[in-house]
């Protein structure tokens, strides 16, 4: 395998933005109900706006966009091999802290997330202080998303996506990391640490903590307080934000996970349909995150140009998930080290009791007053705080990387 | 309220067909995985050979199509009040048969449905026979399908459905009338006999039967004789059946039931994209139909060119979900005969005992050995031969209309009617005893 990184620059050619264009102009607009507000799903006003900004300004402009990400991440591509799936090509971000030492880590995205949400957190966890540890920064685009290849066969699964990460470590010479993830990037770093921890991951860190009710057989004591006990007001709101996700925020999870190349020709064949389906969880799983029409819209172009096409980042849910949120929260225990990071939008949030008792190698934690889904990027001070502490001198995870200690 | 009726005839302005047109022609297809087969969704190639043959062919020859639809149906739309939302505009077909007396019908579709699914039964279902009823027919659009008007605001959901229904009959002269229907078109019309029934809808038939599972306190007997008895090999394909279709065939329903507008913006954006969401359940939900490409294309076309887009007839899944949170297997009784047909691949497919238990009125049972979700559509033949059983002579919903039984003779009627009929048909001078 060679060891080369070749460096990548997005260039999206000129015959894609200009059947962009010329979609956009064919964009029909469905009618909405009097007073829908946001209950019906992305509000028609907001389609409308974004849809008119995205032909008149924001792809015009595109290059200039293109040239600020290129100029902000340095990224790359590498062919790494997947037992049973051949060699995929997987583009990266990949940005080395002045220390030489910082602690090596990789960040995974989720949907519809990507590389992208590295965007802000990354200057911050690779700058040099006396005061706080320093990474080297990993974001990978997981196969089928950005500008890395999807595989061509089916069974694609968590241990797949883990396999490609841990690869992609080794191959750049971090034999030893630690990671953070949050949304596909939780299970997948959550795999990450069941496979190849303790001996490549040593620790690691999520912004969505999961946690199954408990079970009587399993945690008899924390059942009976379950059902004996009353929960916080906050821990009220959790599970009523939970609730919420379940009853009225899982359509599109549904759908996913049971008909993806259905709802496929959709995503790969209307712009305003992606711009639609991605941008009512932007707003429902932030917290009053104030987007502004750049942001989503690059957000959306991401998509909306990726290698793969917008239609094969979805079979994530169908392979591992195959139609049943129940997975989610199963077989949750790693042998290292795990930190959390509480904000109050995320869409799945456990009584702490819980959390506590699916995670025994729980070892740091942080709540925070605001913030939701799309913590890196709605919250990347606090973000980076939590792992500046989790990983810092006197910090729970300090040096769990020999020699990598981030100082 | 003055009659608004006015005949109808489809007639899709050209600036549509030119937007299609070039919405084709820059179709941008995704890829497929390697035997994905239609374990993933609606299979790329037929997508695909789909998308070619509507750009290549069936859009340029749409007014043909537009014409052999103007020519099965006679259509008409009229104005319908419903209380709380207005007047809406609504598009219908209605046939009478020759038979004078024949069973007025009320026909409900439902969702990916649209008045099309009439289309075969309406001539059989009109046809005069000494052998079996005949009936008027009338299929509603519902409100934000075909070319029927949509609704505004809020909260639209069965018993408005079940209004409009209900008020297109009574417009119609039909003070009396019988229902058919599945999908939406089941709760409807099961909405319209709970409300209107017995007064004016007088029995009614569903080929999407439902019935509520055994249930320890609800229905005790029923979850012992379950929990003793083995079930059927048929009824144990049926639970699978409807098992699948909880598992893996109800990700539109769940998104449709809450983001609806979401949704909408890709259905009204992109007819690959409709055509895939909407094929998915043609197949799917059907017993190996052998749907042909134009078939396809002219029920996506309705979609495509309805009055109100694609993106309004999802919104009846939001309604109805918040409505009835409790489910739709519960308060289903009536007051009024029913008839089942049974078709082997419906969605939900239960046990015989579970649906008698649940259906008191239940006077009429049909077992079929194929056919599925579109039954009028799959399987013409089969349903309107279970509705002249039910509703014929010797049937069990026999002469439930009274004085419309269906027949142009009936028995034991005075004389003088006789003699008005008889002069009718032979154009002789009723007052023939001053001759």
């Amino acid at each position: 395998m060679s060891d080369a990184e070749t460096p990548f620059s997005i260039a999206v050619p000129d015959d894609q933005l200009e059947l962009l264009k010329q979609k956009l102009e064919l964009t029909r607009f469905p009618d909405e109900l009097e007073d829908a507000g946001r209950d019906y799903g992305a509000p028609l006003a907001d389609i409308q706006r974004l849809t008119k900004y995205w032909k008149d300004v924001h792809l015009p402009k595109w290059r200039e966009h293109e040239a600020k990400l290129n100029e902000e991440l340095p990224q790359f591509t590498r062919d790494i091999e997947v037992d049973g799936f051949g060699t995929l090509n997987i583009h990266y971000v990949h940005q080395k802290s002045t220390v030489v030492d910082a602690v090596p880590l990789l960040f995974v995205h989720g949907w519809p997330g990507s590389f992208v949400e590295v965007r802000k957190i990354l200057p911050l966890l690779v700058e040099a202080s006396p005061d706080h540890p320093s990474f080297h920064v990993v974001a990978i685009g997981l196969p089928s998303y950005g500008f890395s290849q999807g595989p061509s066969k089916k069974g694609f699964k968590c241990e797949q996506y883990a396999e490609v990460s841990n690869k992609l470590m080794l191959s750049l010479g971090y034999n030893e990391y630690v990671t953070q993830g949050g949304d596909w990037g939780a299970l997948i770093t959550k795999r990450i640490a069941q496979l190849y921890g303790p001996k490549h991951s040593k620790a690691w860190h999520t912004n969505m903590p999961l946690a199954g009710p408990p079970q009587l057989t399993q945690s008899p004591l924390l059942f009976l307080s379950h059902h004996l006990f009353k929960y916080s007001p906050k821990e009220r709101a959790g599970i009523d934000r939970t609730n919420w996700f379940e009853e009225k925020g899982s359509g599109y999870f549904k759908e996913q996970s049971t008909q993806p190349q259905t709802l496929g020709y959709s995503l790969a064949d209307s712009p305003v349909g992606l711009l639609g389906w991605i941008y009512e969880k932007l707003v429902n799983w932030t917290d009053e995150y104030p987007w502004t029409e750049d942001e989503v819209l690059t957000w959306v172009s991401i998509y909306w140009f990726s290698r793969a096409g917008p239609a094969a980042s979805i079979r994530i849910y169908y392979e591992i998930l195959q139609g049943s949120l129940q997975g989610v929260s199963q077989n949750m225990a790693t042998p290292i080290p795990l930190g959390h990071s509480y904000f109050p939008k995320e869409i799945a949030i456990h009584p702490r009791r819980w959390l506590k008792a699916a995670n025994p190698t729980l070892i740091f934690e942080s709540e925070h007053e605001s913030g939701g889904h799309f913590a890196a990027y709605e919250r990347p001070e606090a973000l980076v705080g939590d792992l500046r502490k989790m990983f810092g001198r006197g910090g729970p995870a300090f040096g769990v990387v020999p020699g990598k200690t981030g100082f | 309220m003055s009659d608004t009726e006015a005949p109808f005839r489809i007639s899709i302005p050209d600036d549509e067909l030119e937007s299609l047109k070039q919405k084709l022609a820059l179709t941008r297809f995704p890829d497929e995985l390697e035997d994905a087969g239609r374990d993933y969704g609606a299979p790329l190639a037929d997508i695909q050979r789909l998308t070619n043959h509507w750009k290549d062919t069936y859009l340029s020859k749409w007014r043909e199509h537009e014409a052999k639809l103007n020519e099965d149906f006679p259509q008409f739309t009229r104005d319908i009040e419903v209380d709380g939302f207005g007047t809406l505009n609504i598009h219908y077909v209605h046939k009478k048969s020759t038979v004078v007396d024949a069973v007025p019908l009320l026909f409900v579709h439902g969702w990916p449905g649209s008045f099309l699914e009439a289309r075969k039964i309406l001539p059989l279902l009109v046809e005069d026979s000494p052998e079996h009823p005949s009936f008027h027919v009338v299929v509603v659009s519902l409100p934000g399908y075909g070319f029927s008007e949509a609704p505004k605001k809020k909260g639209f959901g069965v018993p408005q459905y079940a209004e409009i229904g209900h008020k297109l009959m009574l417009a119609l002269g039909y003070n009396e009338y019988v229902t058919q229907g599945g999908d939406w078109g089941s709760l409807i019309t099961r909405k319209i006999a709970q409300v209107y029934g017995p007064k004016h809808s007088k029995a009614w038939h569903t080929n999407t039967p439902i019935g509520e599972a055994p249930h320890p306190t609800r229905r005790p007997w029923l979850l012992l004789s379950y929990l003793l008895f083995t079930l059927s090999p048929k009824e144990k394909a049926g639970l699978e059946r409807t098992k699948w279709f909880q598992e893996k065939g109800i990700g539109y329903f769940k998104e449709q039931s809450t983001q609806p507008q979401t949704l909408g913006y890709s259905l009204a954006d992109s007819p690959v994209g409709l055509l895939g969401w909407i094929y998915e359940k043609l197949v799917n939900w059907t017993d190996e139909y052998p749907w042909t490409d134009d078939e396809v294309l002219t029920w996506i076309s309705i979609y495509w060119f309805s009055r109100a887009g694609p993106a309004a007839s999802v919104r009846i899944y939001y309604e109805v979900s918040n409505q009835s949170p409790e489910g739709f297997a519960r308060n289903i009784e009536t007051p009024i005969p029913l008839g089942h047909s049974y078709f082997p691949k419906e969605l939900a497919v239960l046990p015989r005992s579970w649906i008698k238990a649940s259906n008191p009125t239940l006077v009429f049972e049909s077992e079929h050995e194929g056919g599925g979700h579109f039954a009028a559509h799959e399987r013409p033949e089969g349903l309107v031969s279970d509705l002249r059983k039910m509703f014929g002579k010797g049937g069990p919903a026999f002469g439930v209309v009274p004085g419309k039984t269906g027949y142009v003779w009936l028995l034991m009627l005075p004389l003088e009617v006789y003699v008005d009929r008889l002069s009718q048909v032979l154009r002789i001078d009723s007052s023939w005893d001053s001759c």
